[in-house]
């Protein structure tokens, strides 16, 4: 239990965290030993089929007892379980800056952060392999996925050193996140889904065999629009203000905004991504609770599919 | 009971009010820019309401009356007419504590004793001369005009000056039957008298001589001091402790007597030295017909007196008078004061001057509220409940 990481996860959330696992509803396809049933056959403890060796198959793989009786070449093949390989995404642009007047430490990024930190936890806890990338003014930071003690405080580091600015990377930084996130890995998107480039990233990835989760982090003062009196709104990416009565633009506002929330859903739904919203005044585990928990409705993964 | 303010221009502070009022004004807050992300679901139609709004009441209202308590303790305000109802009884310290309880009967009354400060009653007991005159006219300004004074004093009272006491409320003068000894003078070191005379004036001597053994015969009966005479030539130089010199030495005074006066002596000089200083002096003794005998002025920490006559019978007759010692005296020394009279004929007057009566400030208070405000102001500034107003 390192110092850092008591800075993300009080004790209290850690022990509701105990019953959280890091499910796919796709299975593993990543090489080494984990929790997760592995579609992918090979060396392993439990015996799945024999078949007939190929060219570059590993040669210490041949039943050499099996070519003694047959005079052809076997490869012995054992059902494995793999670990899941995790990804976070975190949105690092300047929108992610926005806390509630109410709580003014705690904003998006803080949030994504505590999040993505609990998803570590759930990930070295289960021997999982996972690894971070962050996007923002600064650019895409990845810390390539590893798996044990070593790889946890690497990411706690990034976090830890990660500064929310600027506007959502272009497209050529983002091009080389498809590389570093193996296909049928977990990908959880942090973010606040303002920018229609992450959304599209999100629907990118899901495309191309990624499992993504989306987690849209909103303040309370999104949901509720709880300002009073005239006041000068500015957007922090694009730096447009608006001068506005907010008495007066509530209505339209909240109606306006969960009609967005509503369509992005959809639009995530369709392509196979599991969206959830979190909202700044719940505790950090609900939205992993809602996608991981026993009985939620991300289900658990098919055996063997 | 009355409000007044001794500087009413203090008020002027009041315009500070102006500064909370335009800290709290929300326009002010509509100009800090409020972060928002989600603006694109924002219409801009409507501007905001164009009325004057305040933020965070509370703080404001104890802001605004932190301020008019501040310019009004600087306007000074005062109370009048909130004078003690509670009586006085003043004791002359010769009393002394027990006789004064046992001779009159007060007990819810404020017993002090009459010095300086009015201590009270159970304070330890002052010393028993006091400038009786002074005190009580000083009492008697300090008091409301409503508080009943009541005046314990021994049948013989001690400190007074030369006019009864006009006072401009009745005292209950209350004469306690007690004999109460003059104080007696401490003994004093005799006075150095010395004598320096020139040959011409040696006949002179004798006069001086007689008034001196007059002093002596004077001072066996407690009196003045004793006066201690020293006889010389001008050569020789002055004895050390010498007060006064008679120098009756023809020509300019010399620089160290001179030094020696302003040094704080007493000096008579004869008619025939030459000394600017004491001959432009006031007069201190005029004979029966008005003219000067004797003129004198203060010289440095001292002072020098000059005769305007030869020292001799014929120039100045008053030698032979009998009261000539006690003339002589007069000059060096003047005679104390009486000021001792019988309690009962030095009853204070009524129909002193009608002073004002002293308001009570109400700087105290006020200083202790601007702390209290101050206190309440920080913590409602500072306290965690508090952010940007919504």
């Amino acid at each position: 239990m390192t110092a850092g990481f008591q800075g993300f996860v009080s004790p209290a959330l850690r022990a509701r965290l105990r019953d959280l696992r890091l499910v796919a509803r796709r299975p593993a396809v990543s090489p080494g030993f984990g929790t997760h049933h592995s579609r992918s056959r090979g060396t392993g403890l439990e015996f799945s089929q024999y078949r007939s060796y190929e060219q570059g198959d590993d040669p210490r793989l041949i039943d050499w007892k099996l070519h003694a009786r047959s005079d052809r070449f076997f490869v012995r093949e054992a059902e494995r379980d793999s670990p899941l390989e995790a990804w976070l995404v975190i949105d690092a642009t300047a929108s992610m800056t926005q806390a509630d007047a109410a709580r003014p430490g705690w904003s998006r990024l803080e949030a994504a952060k505590v999040v993505a930190a609990c998803v570590i936890e759930l990930a070295l806890r289960q021997g999982d392999r996972f690894g971070i990338v962050t996007s923002g003014g600064d650019g895409v930071a990845p810390v390539p996925a590893a798996a044990g003690p070593r790889q946890r405080d690497r990411c706690l580091l990034q976090l830890h050193r990660l500064h929310a600015a600027g506007r959502w990377p272009v497209a050529a930084g983002l091009r080389s996140m498809g590389e570093l996130i193996g296909p049928g890995a977990l990908v959880l998107m942090l973010s606040d889904f303002f920018d229609p480039a992450a959304v599209e990233l999100a629907e990118k990835l899901a495309a191309a065999r990624r499992e993504v989760l989306t987690l849209q982090i909103l303040t309370v003062e999104e949901r509720d629009f709880s300002f009073r009196g005239g006041h000068r709104f500015t957007d922090p990416e694009t730096g447009d203000e608006l001068l506005t009565d907010a008495g007066s633009a509530r209505a339209g506002f909240i109606e306006r905004f969960a009609a967005a929330r509503r369509a992005l859903a959809a639009r995530l739904a369709s392509q196979g991504v599991r969206h959830v919203e979190y909202f700044l005044d719940e505790p950090p585990d609900a939205p992993l609770r809602l996608l991981f928990g026993s009985g939620s409705r991300a289900g658990n993964p098919p055996a063997g599919a | 009971m009355s409000f007044g303010l001794l500087l009413p221009a203090g008020l002027l502070a009041l315009f500070a009010l102006a500064i909370p009022l335009l800290l709290h004004l929300t326009r002010r807050t509509e100009q800090q820019p409020t972060v928002f992300a989600a603006l694109r679901w924002l219409q801009a139609s409507q501007r905001p309401r164009r009325k004057v709004r305040f933020d965070e009441w509370l703080l404001l209202v104890v802001r605004l009356l932190l301020l008019a308590v501040l310019a009004l303790l600087l306007a000074r305000p005062v109370l009048h007419g909130t004078d003690d109802a509670r009586a006085w009884v003043v004791v002359a310290p010769e009393i002394g504590r027990a006789a004064a309880r046992a001779s009159f009967d007060a007990p819810d009354a404020d017993w002090r004793w009459l010095a300086p400060g009015f201590p009270v009653l159970d304070a330890d007991a002052p010393a028993a001369v006091q400038p009786t005159s002074s005190l009580l006219r000083e009492v008697d300004a300090s008091l409301g005009a409503n508080t009943a004074l009541t005046v314990l004093v021994p049948r013989h009272l001690g400190g007074l000056d030369g006019e009864r006491p006009a006072l401009r409320r009745k005292v209950d003068w209350h004469i306690v039957d007690m004999e109460t000894p003059p104080a007696a003078a401490a003994p004093r070191a005799p006075t150095v008298l010395a004598m320096r005379f020139g040959d011409a004036d040696a006949p002179a001597l004798r006069y001086l001589r007689a008034a001196a053994a007059a002093w002596q015969a004077v001072g066996v009966t407690g009196g003045p001091g004793r006066v201690q005479v020293t006889v010389a030539q001008s050569t020789e130089a002055l004895g050390p402790g010498t007060a006064w010199l008679v120098w009756l030495v023809p020509g300019a005074l010399p620089p160290e007597i001179r030094d020696w006066i302003a040094g704080g002596g007493t000096a008579l000089l004869g008619a025939s030295t030459d000394s600017a200083e004491a001959a432009a002096g006031t007069a201190l003794w005029r004979d029966a017909s008005g003219d000067v005998l004797v003129r004198g002025r203060a010289l440095g920490r001292g002072r020098a007196m000059q005769l305007t006559r030869e020292f001799t019978p014929a120039a100045l007759p008053q030698l032979l008078d009998a009261d000539f010692p006690d003339r002589l005296r007069a000059l060096f020394e003047a005679p104390a004061a009486p000021d001792r009279a019988f309690a009962e004929a030095h009853a204070p007057r009524q129909g002193g001057p009608t002073l004002p009566s002293v308001p009570r400030p109400l700087q105290p208070w006020l200083a202790a509220l601007v702390a209290v405000l101050f206190v309440a102001e920080r913590w409602l500034a500072t306290s965690a409940r508090r952010g940007p107003s919504s």
